[in-house]
């Protein structure tokens, strides 16, 4: 069975992707993400070699052990507000990219910014040009 | 060679999206978003040179191919860190990650390029520019109409 | 496993665009691009990418069905068919052939065109017509009477060598996603673009000068400018002594009229209509380029005169890059009406009032008695269905209840008949009215030949067999016509064709082996050597003295006018992702999933008051009816108009069924209507 670090955890969806038994399941609502380890008797790890976060350990089965729940808060995006990732994926984000790459050029923490906002933010800059253009033919 | 938009020409029909979604079972990996009532742009993916994607990617499912930033999915774990990563919201995650693969095997190239009503699109960068650079010259040499 | 591709064409709108179907045991289960297309060059908008899955789809008719109650019965060919000779029979013998209304499909092939319009006519109906009567029929009459010849007159790739475009009343990026990629050619050739419409829409973003005229001061507009051509001595005069006729009329009709009353007139600055006159006229060749913001109006006949006389007087017509270019809808109702499926006329444009054409015709088919002309058009067949004059129609294709203006209307009417026939491939709101459902092969379950918006005649070979036990029009029409005792030669679409290359001498040689190319031949093309014609009206007009008739015409208040009680000028017009009445597009769950409802475009000026907000649901109120729509807030439409799609039932509920006198078309795009938020 599988032993769950929770302070390491990211709360991405790795483990329950790769599990072949559907032995770790995930609940998300609007505003959470709880996954749930089963207690399992197989000796598999695919589930701690393809952990980013190296929070799982596989041990011996024993039934008297709870199984493991980890909850977490979905982030909202700073525009919209839709919940859209987990904290710690987040700081992961921002601990593996450099930090001149985790602002934009109008210092705008794209990070903190759920994908579908940085889509229309890219939309309006790179259209900018042609908008201001359209503007002053257009009354 | 990534695929590159002369936004003057983009008329928002929403083709590139919908031929996308159709090449890749369902799943497209472009969006046309309209700014106010002026403008429209497909969003896609830049294949950036130093791509985030890539950096977080810890199974090296995502990876450059020369140019291209590539994807192997059968390393892919679906973890999202790419989703989070990406600075434009072009890769997707569900269940396993999907992004632009530049139609990879595709005789004819980008699907997206064919079906463009208005041409829009390329794999030539200078593509928009040296059409507005012809446009400018005709202009100047149409001074004396008719 | 073996697959191929089997050559075809986009089933939607009248650009023509080329395709491949990837066909696998008998099943269609791709798409590829045919980027030999001398039109489209591999390109396809989205409801073109999109086609398999109506053509696959559930819904579609598999066997015919008769209404018994409320409910629809499986039953045999064999006794639908009996049943669509008795009824017919029943009808012809209590009320003459005359009480027989006709309507043949702008979707169908030009074969089974010909064949409906000769079943009517051999029955002694005149009454034949087809849905261009809502979309360009003031085209045809408009442009022939101009022109002659009631056509685009020069094609789409041509469109590249002109250094004007100016699009009056066509959102053509939307309506025909296509054209706009050789506009944008011309704009890269150093074309200036000018566009008038009322919205802004993704046609007017390319423009370098937007008129935003208006609703319905079209005329006003184009004699604004005819008016700064004569003045500022732009008139091409040696075009117009050599080739042209109604001159100095024309010069009278505009001799009170000034650029500020224009102005007045169309809410355009004076400046501004001025500038597009000198750029028009002065241009080495000018494309004027229209659609149903020009047709759709109570004078929607005398718009297209306005239009074909600007481009005579500016002499910017007959040459490449210079012409006039009308849109039209669907992928064949060029060649509908080339084939004679209208109330005017028989196949050819040969007039169905003129005796000559019905002493052609008995000799061409060997029959005794054929009726004169004109008979009824769509819009006049509801008006008499509900007189009780019709009282049997056959329908193929077409779908009214959706798409006629003030549908209430024709619901009545289509009520009041005693036997209704429906020829489709999907349940339509129509088909669901029928006594009975016949299940048609869809474009790509039978051969024959389209002809474009650009006179481009396209023959497609069969690529899949029909769904279940859906049969080919051409049989269908000749199994009715035979249990009527009537031969009307050829099963077969080779048959047809042939018989069509000797009676309509546009297509005199068209033969199978030519228009089976990719891009196949535009017409006329007189003859099997003849290379057909890219451009009309080079050295002279097709009206018998060869010149074209200038039209003078003053513009006429629409239908109907905004008041207190209904102060909000709504119009009406297409999107992208949907095609006309819905019924094919509506089941494509990708451009579904794009634009799933009807909505209203309103301006932030009158949604205020209302307390409207965006996204809100609204009530969209005119005298005639009532429609709910998603609030749309927004610039593209000026303070006082309001613009739905007409791709859901809705808006042609409240739509205007005032006509223009000459070409019967409604005034879709003028209504007076009120809106109320949905509490």
């Amino acid at each position: 069975m599988i032993k769950v670090d929770k302070s390491l955890c990211l709360g991405c969806m790795s483990c329950s992707n790769v599990c072949p038994s559907q032995n770790i399941t995930r609940s998300e609502s609007s505003e959470k993400r709880i996954i749930h380890w089963k207690r399992c008797k197989e000796e598999c790890d695919l589930c701690v070699e393809f952990c980013p976060a190296r929070a799982l350990t596989l041990v011996p089965f024993d039934e008297n052990v709870p199984e493991p729940d980890v909850s977490f808060d979905l982030v909202a995006c700073r525009i919209c507000g839709s919940r859209y990732a987990t904290e710690p994926m987040l700081r992961r984000i921002e601990f593996v990219l450099p930090l001149n790459l985790q602002k934009d050029s109008t210092n705008l923490e794209w990070i903190r910014i759920c994908p579908n906002c940085r889509r229309d933010i890219e939309a309006e800059n790179v259209t900018k040009q042609i908008v201001m253009e359209r503007g002053k033919k257009s009354r | 060679m990534p695929v590159y938009i002369d936004i003057s020409r983009c008329i928002g029909c929403r083709s590139c999206e919908v031929a996308c979604q159709r090449v890749h079972g369902g799943k497209g990996h472009v969006n046309v978003h309209y700014v106010g009532d002026a403008a429209s742009v497909p969003i896609f993916c830049h294949h950036c040179e130093e791509a985030n994607c890539t950096k977080v990617c810890f199974t090296a499912a995502l990876h450059k191919e020369g140019e291209r930033t590539a994807y192997d999915v059968k390393k892919c774990t679906g973890c999202g860190l790419c989703r989070l990563a990406c600075p434009f919201g072009v890769v997707w995650t569900d269940k396993i990650a999907h992004k632009c693969d530049l139609c990879d095997g595709r005789e004819g190239g980008p699907t997206c390029i064919v079906t463009c009503p208005a041409n829009a699109l390329s794999t030539d960068f200078d593509l928009a520019s040296k059409r507005a650079r012809s446009r400018a010259a005709r202009a100047a040499a149409q001074g004396g109409r008719r | 496993m073996s697959t191929k591709l089997v050559p075809s064409l986009c089933p939607y709108c009248a650009v023509g665009c080329g395709m491949y179907l990837v066909v696998e045991k008998g099943k269609a289960i791709g798409v590829e691009y045919m980027t030999d297309h001398p039109t489209c060059e591999g390109a396809l908008c989205p409801k073109g990418n999109s086609v398999l899955e109506f053509l696959n789809h559930e819904d579609r008719l598999k066997y015919p069905m008769k209404r018994v109650g409320d409910e629809f019965v499986r039953i045999s060919w064999d006794e639908a068919l009996d049943m669509v000779a008795h009824g017919l029979a029943r009808n012809i013998k209590k009320n003459g052939p005359q009480s027989i209304g006709f309507l043949a499909s702008s979707r169908c092939n030009n074969e089974e065109n010909y064949l409906m319009q000769k079943l009517a006519r051999f029955l002694g109906s005149p009454n034949v017509d087809n849905c261009a009567r809502l979309c360009h029929s003031p085209t045809v009459m408009g442009l022939g009477a101009v022109l002659g010849t009631g056509a685009m007159t020069n094609n789409l790739i041509d469109l590249q060598n002109s250094k004007c475009i100016f699009a009056i009343g066509t959102n053509f990026t939307e309506a025909h996603p296509i054209v706009s990629r050789w506009a944008q050619k011309a704009r890269d050739n150093g074309a200036t673009i000018i566009v008038a419409d009322p919205r802004i829409t993704s046609t007017s973003w390319m423009a370098d000068l937007h008129l935003r005229i208006k609703p319905g001061s079209d005329i006003d507009l184009l004699r604004g400018m005819m008016k700064v051509i004569i003045d500022e001595g732009l008139a091409d005069k040696e075009f117009i002594d050599e080739r042209t006729e109604g001159y100095s009329e024309l010069d009278l009709n505009l001799k009170d009229f000034t650029l500020e009353k224009a102005s007045e007139l169309t809410e355009v600055p004076a400046a501004e209509i001025a500038r597009a006159a000198r750029i028009y006229a002065k241009s080495s060749s000018s494309a004027l380029l229209y659609s149903m913001g020009i047709t759709q109006h109570v004078c929607g006949t005398d718009n297209v005169k306005a239009c074909a006389t600007l481009s005579l007087l500016a002499g910017q017509i007959g040459r490449p890059g210079a012409g006039v270019w009308p849109m039209r809808g669907q992928n064949n109702v060029q060649g509908n009406c080339d084939m004679g499926g209208m109330a005017e006329f028989y196949p050819g444009y040969k007039k169905a009032s003129d005796p000559k054409s019905i002493e052609f015709f008995k000799a061409a088919w060997k029959i005794d008695d054929l009726p004169m002309g004109p008979g009824l058009t769509s819009t006049e067949m509801t008006d008499a269905a509900l007189e009780g004059k019709i009282t049997a129609m056959y329908l193929i294709g077409e779908d009214p209840v959706v798409c006629e203006a003030n549908i209430n209307k024709t619901k009545a009417a289509l009520d009041n008949l005693d036997f209704l026939i429906v020829q489709e491939i999907f349940m339509t709101a129509t088909a669901k009215m029928a006594d009975l459902v016949l299940p048609a092969a869809a474009w790509a379950e039978k051969d024959g030949s389209y002809t474009s918006m650009e006179r481009r005649v396209q023959w497609i070979d069969q690529a899949v067999p029909p769904v279940g036990e859906a049969k080919e029009g051409l049989w269908i029409i000749n199994e009715i016509g035979k249990r009527l005792g009537l031969d009307l030669g050829g099963t077969s679409a080779r048959d047809v064709l042939m018989e069509v290359n000797r009676n309509v001498p546009q297509y005199a040689g068209m033969t199978l082996e030519r228009i089976s190319k990719v891009g196949g031949l535009r017409w006329p093309c007189p003859d099997e050597k003849h290379p057909g014609t890219d451009i009309l009206h080079k050295e002279r007009f097709s009206t018998p003295d060869g010149r074209a008739k200038m039209a003078s015409v003053l513009n006429k208040p629409a239908g109907e006018r905004t008041s207190e009680d209904y102060p909000i000028l709504l119009s009406t017009g297409r999107i992208v992702v949907h095609y006309n009445s819905g019924s094919m597009t509506q089941r494509c769950a990708s451009l579904r999933e794009r634009d799933s409802e009807l909505y209203v475009e309103i301006n932030p000026a009158d949604a205020a008051p209302l307390k409207i907000s965006h996204g809100d649901m609204v009530k969209v109120k005119t005298v005639r009816g009532e429609a709910e729509a998603r609030a749309r807030i927004s610039e593209k439409v000026k303070p006082g108009m309001a613009f739905m799609p007409f791709h859901w039932q809705g808006t042609n509920i409240i739509t205007s069924d005032a006509v223009d006198p000459v070409s019967k078309i409604p005034e879709y795009k003028m209504a007076a209507c009120r809106i109320e938020i949905i509490a």
